[in-house]
């Protein structure tokens, strides 16, 4: 049968429904489970994000690492929880996220599915509503970005796909905020009376109905348990399909199943599941015929515009580069000032206050000094960086949300390519940016094991935002008036590394062909500040809980390591002191082979955010000098306001630099700054700006952190890949910082 | 019929053949294979544009913008229509 004569008889489906048994979960049970499935970039998220807001809750699907968001709330008197599918193309059972959203349909039951489909791409999103549809959940159509297909010209029949898929069809627009009531309502409705909202069930042509009709029968009188168990419909197309794991699941297949097929396969070929996928989109494409009008003359896009600009062949990598440039330079010029505020409220206001507390009950002066040195300054030390890794991720998701992440992995395809990945495994590497361990994560992205293994070899050497509070120290002392640009060097450094490393390994660990690649570049969408502000703070979230709990922990090990045995005079003569003093040798060459650098180098193999808390401990001696002055509370909390406002004050005004305005007094910034920060001027006798920038490139280079090692034994189930990325990681960083520090030296950088 | 990957950008063809890989033949293991070309859309009957042609290939089908490798794009055979 030809697809027109399909389409022809299968719209609208005329056979009438009849539910069955135990199909339909009974209503008045309290709260309304509604599941959200949709294509990527339909706008899920967003939706969601404006449904449930701050009530969102982000957690992982039981298992795997996929992240799952969830939302409860009550709203027109019922309770509803919606959780969130990963966004699919299709239900087929071959990517992680497809396996996903189909097993949590069909196993556990949701009461029903708000299917949200991008109005602006029909067909191809109606392509997995019909497969939701053989589900025989009730479900409700979220018409999202509704109000761009309006502009675009389209004329949308939203009463007829409600005729004929007989589904509530609500237009919705989740950045306008627009038509969301009517979805939950329509939502409620649907989930009150399920027998009168379920879908129509779709005619996928007599020669398939043929075969289903014919297993039907088999089931009802051989496997009654199975249609007790699964949705009938699905789990007939299903068999029929050939879906091992139904198959495996069911016990259902052999000679039966053959002989239902064997007229199919004879009309139609061996390769059914072609043939059901065939039906399925002559289905979705017949009725985008029926219901969207498109405007003669498409108007050239926005998006095409700007991707002729930004894909361009030769100047497409200078933009990519530029904009991580100004990126990371906003992100420095930005956050700094606040940095700065923070750090000098722990050691100054808070300090004293804890100090103040500890004396007042006559604390033994250990504690006072586990309480000051170990906790506060530990932690604190970490804690001036959180607004260097919120800005950091606030620019990240909005290249996420504004489409242009897409864009910058179809401009390093190339490049890619000579390391033997493609452009798709650009995107973990550029998560890797923000934090090395959801970069590792987002490997599953990639359908490809070899992918997945050597991009997660690659991702440490993108330098995360755990290595930030390292740089900024070094740099903030010893190159304050080129701090974006020593920054990029040690970004870039990673970058080029990661492609010599792809090269190496490409030859030896990986041989053979990089597999083919596919990918959706979104439309540029400008992303709502609130969703912004959401995304930013899930990822950001994740760095306070780290400083919060185990970064602590850390600190407060660091500590007793560091004042043990009992009684140390010297840190030297402690038991970290003891480990750096045997190790110290092996980093001569590299400029910084002082116990005090590699004590503070082990401890960051735990995290490497906690190489500057050592720092703190190790070189700031305990200065009783100046508490002659101490000012009143009363006092500490004007000052905590109103550098506050200064604070703000210097970062609005670092913008403006950051666009070529040269900076209003950096020179006296850094004077200020190296007052303001003890830490700072004690490096300044430590190290030679050489030095420094060695000791910085070690930081980039060695180990990935523990928490990243837990992420790719976790993802890989063995050690096997962190052993390997742990062993070049070490070999490379003493070799780069050796060849960085040694040939500063012979070309006259000083020593 | 000629492939894809031939396209000047701004020509459009009509998918005619999609060439799949030997693992992509019926009862093979489908996990390996590119059988999302066609969930995303690239099936035959298609009209396709060809927005950028390098490496890799920047197509238009329906509203959707998809980057396909060269190599890929070399497998699906198309009818061209013309600009």
């Amino acid at each position: 049968m030809t697809a027109e004569a399909l389409r022809k008889e299968n719209i609208p489906a005329a056979e009438a429904r009849v539910p069955q048994r135990g199909e339909l979960r009974p209503v008045e049970k309290r709260t309304i489970t509604v599941a959200v499935a949709g294509n990527p970039n339909a706008g899920k998220s967003t939706l969601i994000n404006a449904i449930a807001g701050s009530r969102l809750h982000v957690g992982n699907w039981p298992g795997v690492t996929v992240e799952k968001k969830e939302a409860s709330f009550e709203y027109a008197g019922a309770r509803i929880r919606l959780i969130d599918l990963p966004g699919t193309y299709s239900l087929s059972p071959y990517t992680q996220e497809e396996i996903i959203a189909r097993d949590y349909l069909v196993n556990e039951r949701p009461d029903l599915i708000i299917n949200v489909v991008d109005a602006t791409n029909l067909e191809r999103n109606l392509y997995l509503t019909v497969q939701l549809m053989d589900l025989g959940i009730p479900m409700v159509m979220a018409l999202n970005i509704f109000d761009e297909a309006q502009a675009k010209g389209y004329r949308i029949d939203v009463g007829g796909i409600e005729k004929m898929l007989g589904i509530a069809v609500i237009p919705t627009s989740a950045t306008k905020k627009s038509g969301l009531d009517e979805l939950l309502k329509s939502a409620i409705a649907t989930a009150k009376d399920p027998q009168g909202h379920l879908p129509q069930q779709l005619n996928y042509g007599e020669d398939i109905e043929m075969a289903a009709d014919f297993i039907a029968g088999e089931l009802i009188a051989g496997h009654p348990a199975l249609i007790e168990r699964y949705p009938r419909r699905w789990l007939l197309l299903k068999l029929m399909e050939g879906d091992g794991h139904v198959q495996k699941v069911t016990g259902f297949g052999g000679n039966l199943l053959e002989e239902a097929l064997r007229h199919l396969k004879r009309a139609h070929g061996e390769d059914i599941e072609a043939v059901m996928a065939e039906a399925r989109y002559a289905l979705a494409t017949g009725l985008t015929r029926e219901v969207l009008q498109k405007p003669e003359l498409p108007k050239t896009e926005l998006t095409e515009k700007i991707d002729r600009v930004v894909l361009h062949r030769v100047f497409g990598i200078p933009i990519f580069l530029a904009a991580m440039w100004i990126m990371f330079k906003l992100t420095f010029d930005l956050s700094k000032p606040f940095a700065d505020w923070i750090g000098a409220m722990i050691s100054g206001p808070f300090k004293r206050l804890a100090e103040a507390l500890l004396g007042a009950i006559h604390a033994p002066a250990w504690t006072v000094s586990l309480a000051t040195d170990g906790v506060i300054a530990g932690t604190g030390n970490v804690l001036v960086f959180v607004p260097m890794i919120f800005a950091m991720m606030f620019f990240i998701t909005f290249l996420e949300g504004s489409g242009y992440m897409a864009r910058a992995a179809f401009v390093m395809d190339r490049a890619m390519h000579s390391i033997g990945l493609h452009g798709k495994s650009f995107i973990p590497m550029l998560l890797g940016v923000g934090c090395n361990v959801p970069a590792i994560y987002a490997t599953r992205t990639l359908e490809n094991p070899r992918d997945k293994a050597l991009t997660a070899l690659l991702v440490p050497l993108m330098s995360c935002g755990a290595r930030l509070p390292v740089y900024v120290v070094f740099i903030g002392a010893f190159f304050p008036k080129h701090g974006g640009s020593v920054l990029w060097s040690l970004y870039m450094m990673g970058i080029l590394l990661a492609i010599g490393m792809g090269f190496v390994f490409k030859k030896t660990l990986f041989k053979g062909e990089a597999p083919m690649f596919i990918m959706e570049l979104p439309p540029y969408r400008m992303p709502s500040l609130r969703s912004l502000l959401i995304h930013t703070w899930e990822k950001g979230k994740h760095f306070l809980i780290k400083a919060g709990t185990y970064i602590l922990a850390v600190s407060i090990m660091v500590w007793f390591l560091l004042n043990l045995p009992w009684g140390v005079e010297h840190k030297k003569d402690s038991y970290l002191g003891q480990v750096g003093a045997i190790v110290a040798p092996a980093l001569k060459p590299l400029g910084f082979g002082t116990w005090e650098a590699s004590s503070s180098l082990i401890a960051g193999l735990v995290a490497k955010e906690i190489v500057v808390g050592t720092m703190g401990e190790i070189y700031l001696k305990k200065e009783a000098a100046n508490e002659a002055a101490k000012p009143s509370l009363g006092e500490e909390l004007k000052e905590v306001g109103s550098s506050f406002l200064k604070a703000a004050g210097e970062s609005a005004a670092n913008i403006t630099s950051t666009f070529g305005i040269t900076s209003i007094s950096a020179e006296e910034d850094a004077a200020k700054a190296a007052e303001r920060s003890p830490l700072r001027a004690e490096l300044k006798n430590q190290f030679t700006p050489l030095a420094a920038y060695a000791f910085i490139t070690f930081v980039l280079l060695y180990m990935p952190c523990v928490v990243a090692a837990v992420a790719m034994v976790q993802e890989f189930g063995t050690w096997k890949w962190y052993g390997i990325a742990f062993g070049y990681q070490m070999f490379l960083a003493w070799g780069v910082a050796c060849l960085v520090f040694q040939g500063g030296k012979l070309i006259g950088l000083g020593g | 019929m000629v492939p894809l990957g031939l396209l000047n950008p701004g020509e459009q063809g009509v998918i005619t053949a999609i060439r799949l890989t030997p693992t992509c033949a019926p009862g093979a293991d489908r996990q390996k294979c590119d059988c999302r070309v066609e969930d995303m859309g690239l099936r035959v009957g298609k009209t396709v544009q060809m927005l950028n042609n390098g490496s890799p290939i920047l197509l238009k089908v329906d509203e959707s913008r998809i980057a396909v490798d060269r190599g890929l794009a070399m497998k699906i055979m198309i009818k061209e229509v013309g600009r």
